[in-house]
C-alpha cells in the first residue's frame, strides 16, 4: 500500500530513509520519482543527494546545515503539495535498445558458469518453462513487446532496474544461486520481475536472455550519447527493446567500436498517469503476444 | 608549471588515492562516495603539510608502498604504524617531515591499526572524476587510472608550501586499539523494526568478529543468529523469501546490511542499493575505528541516538583543524 503518512527512518548521523509505501507498484514508484524531482528543484540547503528506489528515497544530508526534523518537515510540505497522482505528467524519453536474444555472448557465460561453478539449466529455458511460453521466439516477442519504466538506478554505476509497463508482458525469473562471478557488459538480465542491461563486466545474479552491443554507461564518455552524462538512463525514462538478428547486431557493434554509434531516443515523449491508467483498463489480461 | 612526481617502487596492498568527503552528487547514479575509511587520520595528515583537510592523499592498507620522490617534498603519515623509513631512517607518525629528491619512503606491514595515510604538501593531482579524485576500484574510476598503485606508476603532485616539524597534539589523535577490541557506535534504523526485541538485544550485547572477507565495499561480521518480527516473516511476496529480504531500496553508508544471517557494514565503496534490510547504522564518528581495525578484531556495539552521533562527529571535525598542531 501507499502510506497515508510517509515514514522517515534514520540511517545514522547523515541519512534518512523516507518510505512512501511497502509494495512494488507502478503508481508508488511514479510518486517516488515525482517527489524526488520536486525535492531536487527545491535545492534545500544541507540536502546532499537522493537515492530514489522502488518505494522509498534515501536522503543524504549535512546535519551541520539542516536538522533531521527540519529536513523532514520541508520534504513533507513538498509531498503534501504534490497534487493528485492522476494529474501528473512528466517528460519520459524512450530509449530503443537492440537485442540479440539467446545470443552467443551470454551462452558462453552460462557454459563457463556450468563448467566452473555448478550445472544449471539454460537461462532462457528456465524463463520459457516458468512463464508457460511456447519457446524462445515467444520469449523474445514478449520481452520486446512492452515499454519498460526505469524504476531505479544504481547497485552498480549506470545499472537501471526496468519494469514492464504492459502487465501482459511481465515475466518472472529466479536468480542465480550462487551468483555469477562475471557477466558480460551488455547482457540483458531478468531477475524477479525486473529486467536490466548490464552496464559493465560485473558479477551478477539475473538470468541472461540476450545481449546488446549498445552501452548504457561509459565512464570514458566516448560515444555522442555520453558527452553530457556517463549514464544513459534516469528513473522515469523508458526503454523499448527490439529484436535484431546476428547481421544487424554485428553492424551495430561495429558502429559502437568505431565510436560513431548514435543512440536511438525519442526525447519528446511524455508520460501521463491518467492515460496509462485508462489504457490499463482496456486490456484483456488473457491476451498474449 | 612542472609537476613534482612520485614514482611507485612497490605498490603495497591496494594503496589508493582518496579525498574527503569523496564523490558527491552521483550516488543516485550508482557511484558511492568513496574516500578514506579513517577520515580523521586522513584529515590530520593533510593539515600537517598545509593542505586543505580533504585534499587528495594516499590510503595505505595493511601493507604499505615504497615510493621514490623525484623532487623535494614535505610529507606526513597518520593512522596505523607501518614502521615507515625515509632513506633508511625511521619516520615518526603524526608529524610533518621533509623528503629530499631521490629519497625512498618505505612502509611495511601495519604493526598497529590497519590504514596509514600519506599526505604530500601540494596534494596529489590526478584528474578528478565527477568532482573527486577518490579511487573507486569496483567502478574502475577516479584516482590513478581508476586503480590502486602499480609498480612503475607515477603520482603527480601539485606545488605546495609545506613546513616540516609540525606535530599533532597527543589529545587530538585517534587512539588505535592495542587489544584488538573496539566499541563501535550504532544508531537504530532504518529497518530496526524488522528485528525482534531479543534479536536487537543479542546484537547489542554480543561480540562480533570482523571477517577476513572484508574490504572497502563492506565489512562482514561473524556472530550470533538474528531473530525477526512479524514484519520480516509475514510479508508480500515481492519482498523476497528470506526474512532479511525487502523490496529494493537505497543503502546508507555505514548501514549494517543483513544478508540472510550475515551482517555486513557498508563502507564508502558500497553497492548503492539492494534487497536486504539495514536494522542499524554505524555513524561517521565510528569510521576511524573501522578503518583501523583488522580481520579477527572484536566489535562491541554501543547504541547512541542520532543527536549523540552528530555531536560526536562535530567533536572529531573540531579536531581536524590547525588548533590540533604543535611544534615538534
Amino acid at each position: 500500500m501507499i502510506y497515508d503518512e510517509p515514514k522517515f527512518l534514520p540511517g545514522g548521523d547523515r541519512f534518512i530513509e523516507m518510505e512512501l509505501g511497502d509494495e512494488l507498484n507502478f503508481d508508488l514508484n511514479f510518486l517516488v520519482h515525482s517527489l524526488s524531482a520536486k525535492i531536487r528543484e527545491a535545492e534545500i540547503a544541507g540536502l546532499i543527494e537522493l537515492l530514489p528506489n522502488m518505494a522509498s528515497i534515501v536522503i543524504s544530508y549535512d546535519p551541520d546545515l539542516i536538522s533531521f526534523a527540519d529536513l523532514k518537515s520541508e520534504i513533507l510540505s513538498h509531498y503534501r503539495n504534490m497534487g493528485s497522482l492522476e494529474d501528473m505528467e512528466l517528460l519520459s524519453p524512450i530509449y530503443y535498445i537492440p537485442v540479440l536474444y539467446c545470443d552467443h555472448v551470454t551462452r558462453a557465460c552460462w557454459e563457463d558458469y556450468c563448467a566452473k561453478i555448478t550445472e544449471k539449466e539454460y537461462d532462457s529455458d528456465i524463463l520459457v518453462k516458468l512463464n508457460d511460453l511456447d519457446g524462445y521466439a515467444q520469449l523474445a516477442r514478449i520481452h520486446s513487446g512492452t515499454e519498460y519504466w526505469v524504476a531505479a538506478l544504481g547497485f552498480y554505476p549506470g545499472l537501471a532496474s526496468l519494469i514492464a509497463l504492459d502487465p501482459r508482458c511481465r515475466l518472472t525469473a529466479p536468480k542465480y544461486n550462487p551468483p555469477r562471478t562475471w557477466t558480460a557488459k551488455g547482457t540483458i538480465g531478468y531477475g524477479g520481475s525486473v529486467t536490466c542491461v548490464y552496464p559493465a563486466n560485473t558479477p551478477g545474479g539475473y538470468q541472461m536472455i540476450g545481449h546488446t552491443p549498445v552501452p548504457v554507461c561509459d565512464i570514458e564518455q566516448s560515444l555522442p550519447a555520453f558527452k553530457q552524462d556517463l549514464a544513459l538512463l534516469r528513473p522515469g525514462d523508458r526503454v523499448r527493446f527490439f529484436p535484431v538478428g546476428r547481421e544487424e547486431y554485428d553492424y551495430i557493434e561495429s558502429r559502437v567500436t568505431a565510436g560513431d554509434y548514435v543512440h536511438n531516443v525519442a526525447h519528446y515523449a511524455k508520460f501521463s498517469i491518467r492515460a496509462y491508467h485508462e489504457w490499463l483498463g482496456t486490456l484483456d489480461m488473457k491476451e498474449r503476444f | 608549471m612542472t609537476m613534482p612526481m612520485i614514482e611507485v617502487l612497490k605498490p603495497g596492498l591496494e594503496t589508493c588515492v582518496q579525498d574527503y568527503p569523496g564523490r558527491k552528487g552521483a550516488f543516485g547514479m550508482g557511484f558511492p562516495p568513496s574516500g578514506p575509511v579513517d577520515h580523521w587520520s586522513f584529515r590530520l595528515a593533510n593539515i600537517l603539510v598545509g593542505n586543505a583537510p580533504g585534499d587528495a592523499a594516499l590510503e595505505c592498507q595493511f601493507i604499505g608502498p615504497a615510493l621514490k620522490f623525484k623532487a623535494p617534498a614535505v610529507i606526513a603519515l597518520c593512522g596505523g604504524d607501518m614502521a615507515a623509513k625515509l632513506g633508511g631512517a625511521p619516520v615518526p607518525l603524526w608529524q610533518s617531515i621533509a623528503a629530499e629528491a631521490g629519497q625512498v619512503l618505505e612502509l611495511g606491514s601495519a604493526l598497529t591499526g590497519a590504514r596509514t595515510y600519506l599526505a604530500i604538501a601540494g596534494s596529489i593531482d590526478t584528474p578528478p572524476f565527477l568532482g573527486s579524485r577518490s579511487t573507486f576500484v569496483l567502478g574502475d574510476c577516479g584516482g590513478l587510472n581508476g586503480a590502486p598503485l602499480e609498480v612503475g606508476g607515477e603520482i603527480p603532485v601539485g606545488e605546495g608550501q609545506g613546513v616540516p616539524g609540525r606535530k599533532i597534539k597527543q589529545s587530538c589523535r585517534p587512539a588505535v586499539s592495542e587489544n584488538h577490541r573496539w566499541q563501535i557506535e550504532v544508531c537504530a534504523g532504518p529497518n530496526d523494526d524488522w528485528i525482534d526485541a531479543a534479536g536487537q538485544q543479542r546484537f547489542l550485547k554480543s561480540e562480533w568478529k570482523l571477517s577476513p572477507k572484508s574490504n572497502r565495499v563492506g565489512f562482514r561480521l561473524e556472530g550470533p543468529e538474528w531473530t525477526f518480527t512479524e514484519k520480516a516473516t509475514n510479508k508480500a511476496p515481492e519482498n523476497g523469501s528470506d526474512p532479511s529480504n525487502t523490496i529494493d531500496h537505497g543503502y546508507p553508508i555505514g548501514a549494517i546490511n543483513l544478508c540472510g544471517q550475515t551482517p555486513i557494514i557498508l563502507l564508502h565503496d558500497t553497492l548503492t542499493l539492494g534487497g536486504f534490510i539495514n536494522p542499524f547504522t554505524v555513524p561517521s564518528s565510528a569510521f576511524w575505528k573501522l578503518g583501523q581495525s583488522r580481520p579477527g578484531d572484536i566489535y562491541d556495539f554501543e547504541l547512541v541516538s542520532v543527536d549523540e552521533a552528530q555531536a560526536r562527529k562535530r567533536a572529531i571535525n573540531a579536531m581536524c583543524s590547525e588548533d590540533s598542531i604543535e611544534q615538534a
